[in-house]
Order: structure tokens, then sequence, then C-alpha cells
């Protein structure tokens, strides 16, 4: 049996052989359909939800093609897109709604979260007033409750030796 | 990411007593943990008898409401005693001493601590409100 060798064929011979009639008609028409499938695929989806249509370009029996897997790829990264989009402008929306400045007023935060003092020093100086006075308070309760604490010692040890001068 | 900064900065104050900042005749000032943090890492603080160190890194925040107009004081003597009564602070210590009397509450939780100060006189009524995740002997370690 001949073996068929690539070596062995000879371009001008194939060249030759006749091409069926209308074959290049047909594929370009071939080709066409294909390309309306596709088109057809990705439009419906989002208005009526319909997904026969790329399932069915995907078990394509004849070896077309699979433009599905593709097109739902590019669709999932518009959509994301689309979301990222959406939440940056969001905050960039928000950020100048928080930040905005008419004239020498910032419009927000509200009063309440500002900060009273831009000036640390002026900050920690009135933390500092303010936790003192906690100290000083506290300091004033816990000296009364040390002087309470000794007066009753002394009570009680005036007690313990009348008891013992008893028995 | 703002709204979370927001939330967070919102949180470090104690709500009930935020409707101050714009109420008449009183004055209100918040100084926040940012600006208590930058205190912090400036030279320590120095007053005799009192150490405000251990306490500064653990607050997030200080509410100081002030009212001098009798009006004012005694609605915010009032609303500070609801405060502390419908928010089940806990009655830490009471000094009355000549004409001023002071009252110092504290409510300690998981997330936030709070301290609430009370203090009323002749010529002025004050709350100071210190939050943050401190504990009691924080606090007490403030006399030390």
């Amino acid at each position: 049996m001949d073996e068929l060798n690539i070596n062995n064929i000879d371009l001008n011979e194939l060249e030759q052989i006749p091409i069926p009639e209308g074959l290049e008609e047909r594929l370009s028409r071939k080709i066409d359909e294909w390309e309306k499938e596709t088109l057809s695929t990705t439009l419906p989806r989002h208005g009526e939800g319909d997904r026969s249509g790329s399932l069915s370009l995907r078990s394509k029996p004849n070896g077309s093609p699979h433009y599905g897997g593709d097109v739902r790829r590019t669709e999932r990264v518009f959509s994301w897109t689309a979301i990222a989009a959406s939440i940056a402008l969001l905050m960039g929306l928000g950020y100048y709604t928080f930040t905005r400045v008419d004239g020498d007023a910032v419009t927000a935060p509200p009063l309440a979260e500002r900060d009273t003092y831009h000036d640390p020093l002026l900050a920690q100086q009135e933390a500092e007033r303010a936790l003192t006075l906690l100290a000083v308070n506290l300091n004033k309760g816990m000296t009364q409750l040390e002087k309470a604490q000794t007066l009753s010692r002394k009570t009680e040890q005036t007690l313990n030796k009348q008891l013992k001068a008893l028995e | 990411m703002m709204l979370a900064i927001v939330s967070i900065t919102a949180h470090a104050q104690v709500k009930e007593f935020e409707r101050y900042s714009d109420t008449k005749n009183v004055t209100y000032v918040y100084i926040s943990k940012f600006m208590l943090q930058a205190v912090g890492k400036k030279a320590a603080p120095s007053v005799q008898g009192v150490n405000l160190n251990n306490i500064m890194n653990k607050l997030t925040g200080i509410q100081i409401i002030t009212a001098e107009e009798k009006s004012a004081a005694t609605r915010l003597k009032t609303d500070t005693q609801n405060i502390v009564k419908n928010g089940k602070y806990e009655l830490l210590m009471q000094v009355d001493e000549n004409e001023e009397k002071t009252r110092i509450y504290h409510r300690e939780g998981k997330q936030q601590s709070v301290i609430v100060m009370l203090t009323e006189n002749t010529a002025e009524t004050t709350v100071i409100v210190f939050s943050g995740s401190f504990t009691l002997n924080d606090v007490t370690t403030l006399t030390k």
C-alpha cells in the first residue's frame, strides 16, 4: 500500500483540482450565520434572560467555534467594571459632599462629629484640664475614703482593747 | 470606606450628649481620638500628682459641655441625670464640698467604657464625658 508523503505532493497538481461550484459562497454564508447566532445569543440575555442560545452554541456537534464562553466572560467583566465604576462614583460624590468647603466653613461632617480644636496643643491643654479635674475629684473622694478607713481601724482597735479588758 | 470612617468617628462620642453641639447658651467642646493621639505623641503632659500617660492612649474622645445661664444649666443637669439613669451608669463617687457638687458616673462596656463627671456650682454646670477602652483600674491610676 502506497503511503501518502506530504513531500511528494505536487502543488501544481493540487491547484489544478477543480473546486466545487459555490463552495466559497456556501462557506461565507455559513460564517455569516455563525456571526448572527453569536449576536442573537448576546443581546437577549439582558432583556429576556434566555440562556438557551448560548447553551446551544456551546453544544454544537459539528465542531463550530464556541463563542459562548468568551462572550459570557466579557459580559461578566463589563458587569464588574460597571459595578466598580458605580462604587467609585458614589465614593467620589460622598467624599465631595463630606469635604466640600463653603467659604471658611466645612459643611460636613456634622457639627458634633468635628474636633473643636484644630491645634493639637490647645486640644492637649483642654484634655489635660478635663483629666486633671477628674483626678482632683477622684483624689477628694479617695482622701475621704482613706480617712474613713483610718477612723474605722482606730475604732476597731479601741473596741478590741476594751473587749480584752472586760475579759 | 468613607461611611466606615464616619461611623468610627461617630462611635467615639457618646451620642446622648451630641445634641449639645447645637444648643443655645451651652458650650460644647469635643476632642477626638486623633487629636488625643497627636497629644500623646508629643512630650508627656506634666501635671503634678496626676498621671495622664496611662489613660491618654486609651481614650477615644472627650466631650466637655458647659452651661452658665441658669435655665440652660438646670436643663443640662436634668438631662445628664436622665442619661445616666437610662444608660444604667453606676455612681462611682459623689463629692459635695461648699457650694460645689460633683458626681462621677461610670459604665464599662465591651467596646466602649464611659465616665461622666457632672459638676455644679453657683457659676456654672459642667459635664465632662470621657469615652474609650479603659477599665476602672486605669481610672484609679490617674491619681497616683
